[in-house]
């Protein structure tokens, strides 16, 4: 057998054992943790709203108390196109700043660590944060270049490393954006964990997250990380071929709550997107709720406020019926 | 060297020193390979620096494991792509010891893993999302990753700069290797991002500091070869307002004998140390041509 033949066969073999795998139906997704979890949906139709009050209101909904904590708010600031809709923007997180201070953080620090851009500072400017945000510069963490520990339990790695910052934060709020992604599906407020792992170690992009497998990385960063909350800004989303070069898609919401896999799985509906076929939730299932029937929906209805984001052929399959 | 451009960065600079002869990337953090290779670069061969410069160094070597590799930081375990600064500051030091030679064989040794048979294959039938040309090899941030622009550039400075004392047929080869892998990988704009041109078919733009890093891993080839990549790296410095990655492409221009205007004497220090090391760097006066290699030796 030539190498040809035998690169074609071995091929041939590979595409075979994977497509078999794809027409299996999947397992059932199991239940999750004890008991309900609480996801809120504020209508918010544009970033000139009131968002502090809809904040307010969706984390009394929540029951989320953090008087005297240490709180990080964890924006996800990714690339800049003036064309597009790719970060949190600037008003979603002042917003968040003022309400967290309000509700008697002890604390409030913004923290990210771009995937693919080493002038964390340039991005900013340009996604206008540092015009937005009251002293931008003294609460701002480079996360990708700050100093970092070492953790000895994260997705079966010796040791791996993260910034003080994080190991410091009392309560890490994933301040997402919602958007499709070309490689997940969707992310979202899980996902936006990739910025707290440094690229002073892990580079840019963080290749070494690839290698432990993007779903299992947003799992395992979701099970070290567990005093957190989400605020999605779903107020402009992004459709298509996200997470950069999508189109923006007016969604007129803020999605919150304390599960992030709840969280997560109410964006997926509201984008038109079955969770439960989406791979990072059905394994994050044993961290919270993907199942309807165990979220407590809270402010506006799911049905109300569903409007299909417009998925690349690669994710047809994840259409919610 | 003289004017204040320069001056206040590299005052600031000599003023940042940790105390075990590092740099941290801001003022009073822990110290780490990346700042400390830059501010020492700015710092070589200026009044005043040698005490500095022997602390750093000595930092540096204790750095080195076992292996040959260099760790990224202090209590950071494991080395990473930045043994290639260590490479490239000995031989700045004219140090060419056994413990480089370590270092220059690790680098040999180390190959980004989408070379390796099974991406080979995947690739070949076409079942990545990616459109990468993987048959070349280059160098990864941390060992058993994929390669990337930024490491492979800075390893073929290494390489290129080492090569006069520790020639081999190897690391000829992984210099020609890498220099394709750089060209493989530009992006249908004619610049550089990360390394990842294209995804599901979707065309990527290039990145201004990307493109100014790659140009400086590509100095000694010639001009005609880089004729679209540098009108790009121009068309950036000129747009950009990252001060970083106007740094990066003035250094990277000048490598390639171009001499974009010099910034403003009053232009403000940054508190970022690496910025202004970088930003001495990429001054006309400044030390850019340490990192220029003539190619091959």
């Amino acid at each position: 057998m030539n190498r040809r033949k035998f690169l074609t066969l071995s091929g041939a073999a590979v595409a075979g054992t994977y497509a078999s795998m794809k027409l299996q139906k999947p397992p059932q997704i199991p239940d999750g943790p004890p008991g309900d979890s609480v996801v809120a949906i504020l209508r918010a139709r544009s970033y000139s709203d009131d968002l502090v009050s809809r904040m307010l209101e969706g984390i009394r909904q929540c029951g989320l108390d953090v008087r005297g904590k240490r709180v990080l708010l964890k924006p996800n600031l990714v690339e800049f196109d003036s064309a597009t809709v790719i970060n949190t923007d600037a008003t979603v997180i002042a917003a968040a700043l003022e309400v967290f201070q309000h509700l008697g953080a002890a604390e409030v620090k913004i923290g990210e660590g771009p995937g693919h851009r080493r002038d964390t500072l340039d991005l900013a400017d340009d996604a206008r944060y540092r015009a937005t945000i009251p002293k931008f510069e003294n609460i701002f963490t480079d996360l990708n270049r700050d100093d970092v520990s070492p953790v000895f339990d994260f997705a079966n790695e010796s040791r791996f490393y993260f910034p003080n910052t994080v190991l410091g934060a009392d309560l890490i709020v994933s301040l997402a954006k919602m958007k499709t992604h070309h490689w997940a599906g969707a992310t979202l407020s899980m996902k936006n964990f990739f910025g707290i792992v440094p690229g002073s170690l892990y580079g840019w992009p963080k290749n070494k997250l690839h290698y432990i497998g993007i779903q299992e990385s947003v799992v395992a960063l979701n099970r070290k990380f567990r005093n957190t909350f989400a605020i999605v800004d779903g107020i402009i989303g992004m459709e298509g071929n996200g997470p950069i070069q999508g189109t923006p898609k007016p969604t007129g919401v803020l999605v919150m709550g304390r599960d992030l896999v709840a969280v997560d799985s109410t964006c997926c509906r509201i984008m038109g997107i079955d969770p439960e076929k989406v791979d990072y939730l059905r394994m994050a299932a044993g961290l919270g709720h993907v199942h309807g029937s165990r979220i407590q929906q809270r402010g506006e209805s799911v049905a109300s406020v569903r409007t299909n984001f417009a998925l690349i052929d690669e994710f047809q399959g994840l259409r919610l019926a | 060297m003289a004017g204040l451009y320069l001056e206040s960065r590299l005052e600031f600079l000599r003023a940042t020193q940790n105390a075990d002869g590092g740099w941290g990337y801001f003022p009073g953090k822990h110290s780490w390979m990346e700042p400390t290779t830059y501010a020492m670069l700015a710092l070589h061969g200026t009044p005043g620096s040698d005490a500095l410069l022997d602390r750093a160094w000595r930092l540096v070597r204790s750095w080195q494991l076992p292996d040959g590799s260099v760790r990224p930081g202090a209590g950071i375990e494991g080395g990473t792509w930045v043994t290639a600064h260590a490479v490239t500051l000995a031989c700045l030091r004219g140090v060419h010891d056994s413990n480089v030679s370590r270092s220059v064989d690790w680098m040999l040794h180390v190959v980004g893993a989408e070379h390796n048979p099974a991406m080979r294959a995947a690739s070949y039938f076409h079942m990545l999302k990616t459109k990468l040309d993987v048959s070349h090899q280059g160098w990864p941030w941390r060992n058993g990753n994929a390669s990337w622009i930024e490491p492979t550039a800075h390893t073929l400075v290494a390489l290129k700069k080492v090569s006069k004392n520790y020639r081999s047929a190897e690391l000829e080869h992984r210099v020609r290797e890498g220099e394709d892998l750089l060209f493989s990988r530009r992006c249908s704009d004619g610049g550089w991002n990360c390394g990842n041109p294209n995804v599901l078919n979707f065309d990527l733009p290039s990145y201004p500091e990307t493109t100014g890093v790659a140009l400086i891993g590509l100095e000694g080839r010639s001009v005609r070869e880089l004729a679209q990549p540098l009108e790009v790296a121009r068309r950036f410095r000129t747009e950009t307002k990252s001060s970083l990655a106007k740094a990066w492409l003035s250094i990277g221009l000048r490598c390639h004998g171009e001499n974009p205007e010099p910034p403003s004497d009053t232009a403000r220090v940054s508190s970022d140390i690496m910025l202004a090391a970088l930003e001495t760097l990429a001054h006309p006066e400044g030390n850019y041509r340490l990192l220029k290699t003539e190619g091959l030796a």
